[in-house]
């Protein structure tokens, strides 16, 4: 190969031959999901995953893949298997929810009805 | 930093229509009212063999793209001037192997390994974008490649990221955002030679010309030769016409170049004002392609370096392989 | 010797390592052995660079001394006073790691002294820095048991890299003619004492590991006389290519 223009690549000595090179299945490790927190008592939020052999290095690779831009003062990793969640189709299970609105205090009209009061003392 | 330019596969029509009729038109029905109403389609999801193999080929493209995209910028990491250029150079290429990561880790969602993807860039069999093929000459180079390829890839990735696939969508918002620093910095040091000294602006004019076409290349091929897109446009894989990104990024960045006392080489480029688009020459699409089939200055060397570094960082990963976990449990789930 | 020529022997010295490790680490970028370390090194690298160019601005300010840019950009190899372990190629990526973690751990221990000088400046850098040094020792650690641990072939590599080490980062702490000044003043303790204090950090990873520590019997000295391997002046031509194109121009 011709000298390239990166000295860098000079001194690696690259292999002149076209010779294949595979890496191996399972070579780039496990996958750990990555939880992200910005200030204290704020909640930890997923923000993306690394790969890494254990969860001490998943942790220390997440701190520069996750934390070297913007605020953040902890962060989580568990394994990406370790993570157990509904599938799509189970959506209908929260489908209902927005109706049940003896849960939520838009179910109450309180103000209506010391209006009506109001306008029916008059 | 991506482009678009060819990555759709050119599986023909026929053959697209083949695998459509494999999956269950009720599911397919479904499927394409949720990414009609904007709804984002998530790894578990059900979606069709043809939207979720063409994804991962974008997506992965994409991820071969910054890895790749990393060397030519690389080549002046060691001969930055001065240390605000230097540090800045060093973050700006750590951040496009960042990119590739995120990137790696939105594709393997759809289930395709990173360790496959890496194989089948090293293998040549999938690509990247045909723009690392050229060489970083001088120190000006990185700088228009900091600002106009930066630039261009963000036209392409805030195209993106309003695409129908979420891991891809996220992906892409952080990177978009980690862009604007790429741009920003790289339009400073173009602007520092632009109105530095006479051989400064020289080293970037000439800079500028050998970079034109391969940015006019950036986008892929015109919108009349370029293959059929329209199901990748429904279903929100494809984002904006090559022609259209193209014109978008005419209309942004050339006044900007111009107004730094530079010249592009290109006579015939200028905007049209009755229609409002951008008029230029055809850049030589025959070389676009011959450089896709491998035949550009770098692409041999580009993969020679990816392939070393594979090759040595190898016994590293190996050794960190436990035997319990050598059948990888898990991908990303989101 | 006065403490206005002693101080600065010090703070130069110490510069140059950052800035020719840094720049050496840097040289990773993009092609590490596994993503997520390529950039976990990077920003390391960043991170040595960013605070060779701190203690160059102390001397600008404090010392009357050049633009940290020409100062670093413009000085030949004579003039630098950086040990021989910081000028060395990247080798294979264990020379890297382990050059890191006894360069880091030194470092470690020199900031953890600056915490208490009577320089100012130095003390509150070293207050600014801690925690970005914290960070890469646990990085450095983590490695280096991590793979001394992983079977045969990776702790003898290891242990190789850290044979072809050993010797070298004893050049970190060469003796210097302006330390007796600077101790007296209470700047710093003094190579010596750096060393032992080293050593006391370094010593438990490496048994943990169980790698053979080796005996500093020749400290490879002659950096901080500007007497240095050949690699340096490669280096420095390279880092001042552009730089050097025009030293008046800004870039």
């Amino acid at each position: 190969m011709n000298e390239s223009l990166d000295p860098r690549v000079n001194r690696l000595r690259l292999n002149n031959s076209d010779g294949s090179f595979s890496v191996e299945e399972g070579e780039n490790w496990n996958v750990f999901e990555v939880f992200h927190q910005e200030k204290r008592g704020a909640h930890h939020e997923h923000v993306g995953c690394v790969h890494a052999p254990d969860a001490n290095l998943a942790l220390i690779f997440a701190k520069e893949q996750f934390g070297r831009r913007k605020k953040c003062v902890n962060l989580w990793v568990v394994r990406s298997a370790d993570i157990l969640a509904f599938d799509l189709e189970d959506e209908d299970m929260f489908a209902n929810n927005p109706d049940k609105t003896y849960r939520d205090a838009s179910g109450f009209k309180v103000m209506d009805k010391i209006n009506k009061f109001k306008a029916q003392s008059k | 930093m991506y482009g678009g330019g060819y990555i759709y596969e050119d599986s023909g029509r026929s053959r697209q229509q083949e695998e459509q009729l494999q999956d269950d038109p009720v599911k397919l029905a479904a499927f394409e009212a949720r990414i009609a109403r904007g709804e984002k389609i998530e790894p578990g999801d059900w979606m069709p063999v043809e939207y979720r193999r063409q994804l991962i080929r974008l997506i992965e493209q994409h991820a071969h793209s910054e890895i790749i995209g990393a060397l030519p910028e690389g080549t002046w990491i060691t001969r930055a001037p001065g240390f605000k250029r230097k540090l800045a150079l060093i973050a700006k290429v750590q951040d496009e192997i960042g990119h590739g990561q995120l990137l790696y880790n939105a594709a393997e969602t759809l289930g395709k390994s990173r360790e496959a993807m890496i194989n089948d860039l090293l293998s040549g069999k999938s690509k990247y974008s045909n723009v690392f093929n050229y060489p970083a000459e001088t120190w000006a180079d990185v700088t228009v490649i900091g600002f106009l390829i930066d630039a261009a890839a963000i036209v392409n990735q805030v195209a993106n990221a309003k695409g129908s696939y979420g891991p891809y969508c996220r992906a892409l918002e952080r990177i978009c955002y980690e862009e604007s620093f790429h741009l920003k910095q790289g339009h400073d040091a173009f602007i520092e030679l632009a109105t530095g000294t006479a051989a400064q602006k020289a080293m970037l004019q000439d800079a500028l010309n050998r970079w034109w076409q391969p940015i006019m290349h950036f986008f892929g091929p015109p919108d009349k030769v370029s293959s059929h897109s329209e199901k990748l446009m429904q279903w929100k894989v494809k984002m904006a016409s090559n022609d259209d990104m193209r014109n978008q990024f005419l209309e942004a960045y050339v006044p900007k170049i111009w107004e730094l006392g530079l010249t592009l080489p290109d006579t015939l480029l200028k905007k049209n004002q009755e229609t409002g688009k951008w008029e230029y020459s055809d850049p030589d699409w025959d070389l676009f392609f011959e450089v896709i089939k491998g035949n550009g200055p770098c692409n041999k060397e580009r993969l020679n370096v990816r392939k070393w570094a594979e090759e040595h960082g190898s016994w590293i990963r190996k050794a960190l392989m436990r035997e319990e976990e050598r059948e990888r449990t898990a991908l990303p789930v989101a | 010797m006065q403490i206005q020529q002693a101080l600065p022997e010090l703070l130069i010295k110490i510069a140059d390592d950052e800035l020719i490790i840094g720049h050496r680490n840097s040289e990773w970028t993009g092609l590490g052995p596994v993503m997520e370390e390529d950039i976990a090194f990077s920003s390391m690298a960043q991170d040595k660079i960013g605070h060779a160019w701190a203690i160059y601005r102390i001397l600008q300010e404090h010392f009357e001394g050049q633009d940290p840019d020409q100062f670093a950009f413009m000085r030949d190899a004579a003039a630098y006073k950086c040990c021989h372990l910081v000028e060395m190629p990247i080798g294979a990526y264990e020379f890297s790691l382990m050059r890191h973690f006894l360069f880091d751990h030194a470092e470690t221990a020199r900031y953890q002294s600056f915490s208490q000088s009577s320089f100012t400046p130095l003390q509150q850098l070293a207050g600014k820095i801690k925690g970005e040094l914290k960070y890469h020792t646990l990085h450095a650690d983590a490695w280096i048991l991590q793979l001394c641990k992983a079977g045969e072939e990776s702790r003898q590599r290891m242990q190789g890299a850290l044979d072809d080490c050993f010797q070298l980062a004893g050049g970190i702490f060469e003796p210097g003619k302006e330390e007796a000044l600077l101790i007296s003043e209470n700047i710093y303790p003094g190579e010596q004492a750096l060393y032992q204090q080293w050593l006391s950090t370094i010593s438990p990873v490496i048994e943990k590991a169980g790698l053979i520590m080796p005996q500093m019997t020749a400290p490879v000295y002659g950096g901080r006389q500007g007497q240095h391997t050949q690699y340096l002046q490669q280096l420095l031509n390279e880092m001042g290519e552009v730089f050097r194109l025009d030293p008046e121009a800004t870039w």
